[in-house]
């Protein structure tokens, strides 16, 4: 297992190191002095100096991205150019609020994927597949923001029984934050279910297939037992990756989803920030953003392993 | 006997001359059911779109008595926060959208296919170009368009942008694959060994075929660029008002769905018709692709 992630070092650092040296050089490479678009189109001499010095423009490009990095390792994120605070007391205050969309939108991911997916695997009755599959195509071909809007319009427009706009801390008040977060949550992790689902029905079909099913049958072995003893766990490898993989797609989409239920979280602060110029905040936000959805990928496939004795890390 | 033997290099030859094998496989994808209904679909939305300006001579801000009015017979989606006719609003916010993707999506299959076909040219700068697809690749397509509007601000040129170096890896690799998969084939081979030269290889053997796949990857991708657009207007980074997109229009409609839910149900299902449209196409062009 170590020497699994030690080996992993080399490309993990290539994708985080050249994801750093972009978001780096986006706020150089804007047309004219980027330190004039952040003061505005009537700010003094003096204020645009002051910004040149803030964002470090006037010191060499090597040593400016180095203490940029620097100061990333040792927690200095950087002051807001819009705010002026601290970018890591900005990224604090809304980071619960994503953090709350991501983590129930994850557990919601794992739950309809897979149970949908074993639904449609599994089921004997040709209806109920047939039904399983319609809803599946349909999610597939929807992508979170469009299921965010059919689900604010059956829920909080023609059956007034959720909000729909705005957000309450979970932790504040479990009973309203639920209600604030279940639709959002939905909406993010309903259409990528839908590919997981997909993933676990053709694997469990192709398991089906197998000789080892054969001799389990054979031997006498119940029904259920082979359906979750030899099936499924054969057919979870595809699925666990898939949902590791989407783990990115998950922040990304949740820059959308809040913008669409009015939730104060990470993306609306991304989105703020590039509609404002806010560099200092937008560069940490893409590099966190990068890093999260490689740690995903790794963990992925360390619980691969653990899945299938048949791979081993090392 | 003898007569048809005749007959069928003779009839082969007539019907089709060079490159017409193509040609009619891809009209054959559109006499099937689905490449009837895409081929319809794109007619219309396509003809709406341009004939916007014929139809609705007023433009799409032209301005109503009331603002926020529910659907009635002037106005069959009602008027938005302005008093303009939402309809309107959303066919010229349709003719935004196609303007993107129907430049966009080929500018980035050409460059991605020439970054994915340069390993032919030079291996180092090859492998060089995956690299760099593989970056682009590990930038969820929302960050993608986030990045580019922190660097040259909001409009149609960074919606076009976003839109097409997302579509960079998939066309490179696509590219890239039938590259490495045909140069192995006997009739590349024999191509080599009698002396044709690269260049023609390349041009007349490896590049026709990959070019199916490729305009497979162009209509799936038709859909992506869509919600791009979609994506980054919603949040407020995309086509700066009064322009209307598709996407622009639900991002102010959202902030109305309580009271006027039509000003996000025309634009939303005009952005799933247009979908609808190019998947039913892909599937299409896949079917004729891989039925030779």
């Amino acid at each position: 297992m170590t020497r699994f992630l030690i080996r992993r070092i080399p490309s993990v650092a290539l994708v985080l190191v050249a994801t750093s040296v972009i978001a780096f050089l986006l706020p150089r490479l804007v047309p004219g002095d980027p330190a004039a678009v952040v003061a505005g189109p009537d700010a003094s001499a003096e204020t645009i100096a002051a910004i040149r010095t803030e964002l470090g423009l006037d010191r060499p490009l090597v040593s400016q991205y180095f203490d940029w990095i620097g100061g990333l390792f040792t927690g200095d994120l950087g002051q807001s150019l819009r705010f002026n605070r601290p970018v890591s007391e900005l990224i604090g205050d809304r980071l619960v609020s994503t953090l709350e969309l991501a983590l129930l939108s994850g557990v919601l991911l794992i739950v309809f994927g897979i149970g949908l997916g074993i639904l449609a695997g599994s089921t004997r009755s040709r209806w109920a597949r047939v039904l399983v599959e319609g809803t599946n195509t349909g999610l597939l071909a929807a992508p979170p923001f469009l299921v965010g809007l059919l689900l604010i319009l059956l829920f909080g427009v023609a059956f007034r029984v959720l909000p729909t706009s705005g957000e309450v801390a979970v932790l504040d008040d479990p009973g309203i934050g639920i209600q604030y977060l279940i639709l959002p949550a939905l909406a993010l992790a309903l259409p990528m279910s839908a590919g997981v689902a997909r993933l676990v029905q053709t694997r469990m079909l192709a398991v089906r297939q197998e000789d080892f099913i054969d001799l389990a049958v054979s031997k006498g072995v119940p029904p259920r037992r082979i359906d979750v003893r030899h099936v499924l766990r054969n057919s979870l490898g595809p699925a666990v990756v898939a949902i590791g993989i989407r783990f990115g797609d998950l922040l990304a989409g949740a820059v959308v989803i809040e913008a669409i239920f009015a939730r104060n979280g990470l993306g609306q602060l991304a989105v703020s920030g590039a509609q404002s110029a806010d560099y200092t905040v937008v560069q940490v936000l893409i590099v966190g953003a990068v890093f999260i959805a490689v740690i995903g990928q790794l963990l992925t496939e360390v619980v691969l392993a653990a899945l299938d004795p048949r791979v081993r890390l090392g | 006997m003898e007569d048809t033997a005749h007959q069928v290099p003779e009839t082969g030859r007539s019907r089709r001359p060079r490159g017409g094998g193509a040609w009619s496989r891809y009209a054959s994808a559109l006499r099937t059911p689905k490449g009837m209904a895409a081929a319809i679909l794109l007619v219309v939305l396509i003809g709406g779109a341009l004939l916007a300006p014929v139809i609705f001579p007023g433009g799409y801000d032209q301005q109503a008595r009331g603002a926020l009015q529910g659907p009635s017979g002037a106005h069959p989606l009602g008027t938005d926060e302005f008093g303009r006719d939402i309809l309107v609003r959303t066919v010229y916010g349709l003719r935004t959208d196609l303007s993107l993707i129907l430049t966009a999506v080929p500018v980035s299959l050409v460059i991605g296919t020439l970054l994915g076909l340069a390993g032919y040219v030079s291996k180092p700068l090859g492998a060089v170009f995956q690299r760099v697809l593989d970056i682009i690749l590990g930038f969820p397509g929302l960050i993608l368009g986030i990045m580019i509007v922190l660097v040259i601000g909001t409009g149609w040129l960074a919606l076009f942008l976003a839109i097409a170096v997302a579509g960079l890896p998939g066309f490179g690799r696509m590219a890239r694959g039938g590259l490495l998969s045909e140069e192995q084939r006997e009739y590349v081979l024999a191509a080599r060994v009698l002396g044709v030269k690269r260049s023609t290889i390349m041009v007349r053997h490896i590049l026709p075929n990959v070019v199916d796949p490729l305009l497979v990857q162009a209509s799936v991708f038709m859909v992506i660029a869509i919600f791009i657009e979609a994506g980054l207007s919603i949040v407020g980074l995309g086509i700066n008002p009064p322009n209307p997109s598709l996407g622009a229009m639900l991002n102010v409609g959202a902030r109305y769905v309580q009271t006027l839910p039509s000003y996000v149900i025309g634009p939303g299902v005009m952005l799933l018709l247009l979908a609808l449209a190019f998947t039913l196409l892909s599937d299409a062009l896949n079917q004729a692709a891989t039925r030779r």
